[in-house]
């Protein structure tokens, strides 16, 4: 990391990324925007110049609903930069539309956190960026699909 | 017929913290010695392939690590390249080597990986793209991530990832020069601190200053040595680029496809198989390999670890001089070196009874890609 020893105690940013400048952007508007193939109708993440199934470059942004479920986690016990104290959950969340993302758990005891929980999307400020992170969803249950069996092929 | 290639002769530096000493002086002293094993001199090797660790990464400006390590060796080589595959790196030139050789575009291909992180400034906690926006820093989130998802699928119990760790000190303690060699007990093993649960600060390997390098020759060459030599009966890549797009990933590794390829191409079964020597930059990769490459069946690589199952004298030996938790971290050359030593049957008292088949595995970036040799012994 080549950090400006100024910036060292600031909440990382995004990567100065082309490729995903867009998804950030909606982020700051309060949307997480999955990239869909008009061709094929896959959904994926993270944005891409193509599909990344059918190699269509016909593709558009769609508003994800928000909801999905953890499909593995971890939680840091060590700190590995200032402005991200220990302990903090950091999870694969995979959403109702299909694409799989990195994410973190807020909002519970990390040790309450279960491989197959409902979760829902909120955006949490960080220095000048909103970061999309999930949340339980109130009177969720356990999934039952392939992010809890390990079924998804 | 096949021109046919051999591992003709290893050698490596010294590994731990080696403040002052350049890689380029650690990557040519393990080269020196792997040409003076094979029995031959500097002018014969004609091939150069390396793999620079990720302290010093693989680019200086536009000057290319084969090209800054050639020029210190006085190498005008036939073929010649560096590879990034992370940790399935060094097993993954030495593979390529064999291809070259057999090819016929060199003869004597010199193999070698080299770093020190431990002297040299350089951010091994690094957190890819987007994710030190998560927090998610260092290779040890995301094999904790896939840590968690075996003990959600299987049940694994902290106690079996232990396993893993004890059997390497065991192996270690029997190899003159491992790092850590002192024998760990289950109690020493949970009172680790957790960095990235479930993974504990002994589940993460090593990290060292050192260089290691293995000469691929033709077996028309190594006709004429006196050495005895190793032969490459197969290899086998696959890689997992989708990461998150890969709806297995955090549930088996690439190796679960690599895996029968190389031992159909080889003609051998799992069973065959005498001693292995697998990539281990934390324990869980450990377990998943032992049944991505069919060792055990799926979810029953805890049990497979437990009353000494990979331990010195165990059902399988793995990992035999310690491997990257306790031996050195050797970029997965040394695991090429060591599975050598034993089928040339010279590894002293850590010596595998008549190993005649040793499979070598690298595995890297994260979890992205894999790398995998069988090699078996010249009788």
């Amino acid at each position: 990391m080549e950090e400006k020893a100024a910036t060292k105690t600031a909440h990382p940013a995004p990567a100065d990324d082309q490729l995903t400048a867009s998804f950030w952007e909606a982020c700051q508007h309060g949307s997480l925007m999955m990239t869909h193939c008009r061709d094929c109708g896959h959904y994926f993440l993270p944005p891409g110049p193509c599909c990344p199934r059918c190699w269509s470059s016909y593709i558009d942004q769609h508003a994800a609903s928000g909801r999905g479920q953890v499909v593995t986690y971890t939680v840091y016990r060590h700190g590995y930069h200032p402005a991200i104290p220990p302990p903090y959950v950091v999870a694969v969340i995979e959403l109702d539309e299909g694409p799989r993302m990195v994410s973190n758990v807020t909002g519970l005891d990390p040790d309450a956190v279960r491989t197959g929980m409902r979760v829902q999307l909120v955006f949490e400020q960080a220095g000048d960026r909103k970061i999309p992170r999930f949340e339980p969803t109130i009177g969720g249950t356990t999934g039952t699909s392939e992010a809890s069996t390990g079924k998804k092929t | 017929m096949s021109r046919g290639a051999v591992i003709a002769g290893v050698g490596h530096s010294e590994f731990g913290r080696l403040p002052g000493l350049t890689p380029w002086q650690l990557e040519t002293t393990a080269a020196r010695a792997a040409v003076a094993d094979a029995g031959l001199e500097p002018g014969d090797v004609d091939g150069l392939l390396t793999d620079p660790g990720p302290a010093q990464g693989i680019l200086d400006g536009i000057t290319p690590h084969f090209l800054r390590l050639g020029a210190q060796l006085g190498l005008d080589p036939d073929y010649a390249g560096s590879e990034i595959l992370g940790g399935a790196g060094s097993v993954g030139i030495v593979g390529r080597a064999v291809l070259a050789v057999e090819a016929g575009l060199c003869s004597a291909c010199l193999c070698a990986y080299g770093d020190s992180p431990l002297s040299q400034p350089a951010a091994f906690g690094y957190g890819r793209g987007d994710d030190a926006v998560f927090g998610f820093f260092g290779a040890v989130g995301m094999h904790a991530l896939a840590a968690r998802r075996h003990a959600h699928n299987y049940g694994t119990r902290p106690e079996q990832l232990g396993e893993v760790v004890l059997a390497a000190r065991a192996h270690a303690a029997l190899t003159p020069h491992a790092l850590k060699r002192e024998l760990l007990s289950m109690d020493d093993y949970l009172a680790s601190k957790p960095v990235a649960e479930p993974l504990r600060a002994l589940d993460c390997c090593m990290v060292s200053d050192g260089a290691a390098a293995v000469l691929v020759l033709s077996a028309e060459r190594a006709a004429r040595l006196e050495r005895s030599t190793v032969r490459v009966l197969s290899q086998a890549q696959a890689h997992s680029l989708q990461t998150m797009g890969n709806g297995t990933h955090f549930d088996q590794l690439p190796a679960a496809r690599s895996a029968p390829r190389l031992f159909e191409r080889a003609g051998l079964e799992p069973s065959d198989v005498d001693l292995a020597l697998l990539y281990d930059c934390f324990s869980i990769v450990l377990l998943m390999q032992l049944e991505d490459y069919g060792f055990c069946a799926r979810g029953e690589a805890g049990s497979f670890v437990e009353n000494g199952g990979i331990a010195p004298g165990g059902r399988l030996p793995v990992n035999t001089s310690g491997g990257l938790l306790a031996e050195c971290y050797g970029g997965g050359m040394m695991h090429v070196i060591e599975a050598v030593r034993q089928l040339r049957g010279e590894a002293g008292e850590r010596q595998v009874a008549d190993a005649s088949v040793a499979l070598v595995s690298g595995h890297g970036l994260g979890m992205n890609t894999h790398t995998g040799l069988l090699l078996g012994a010249d009788r």
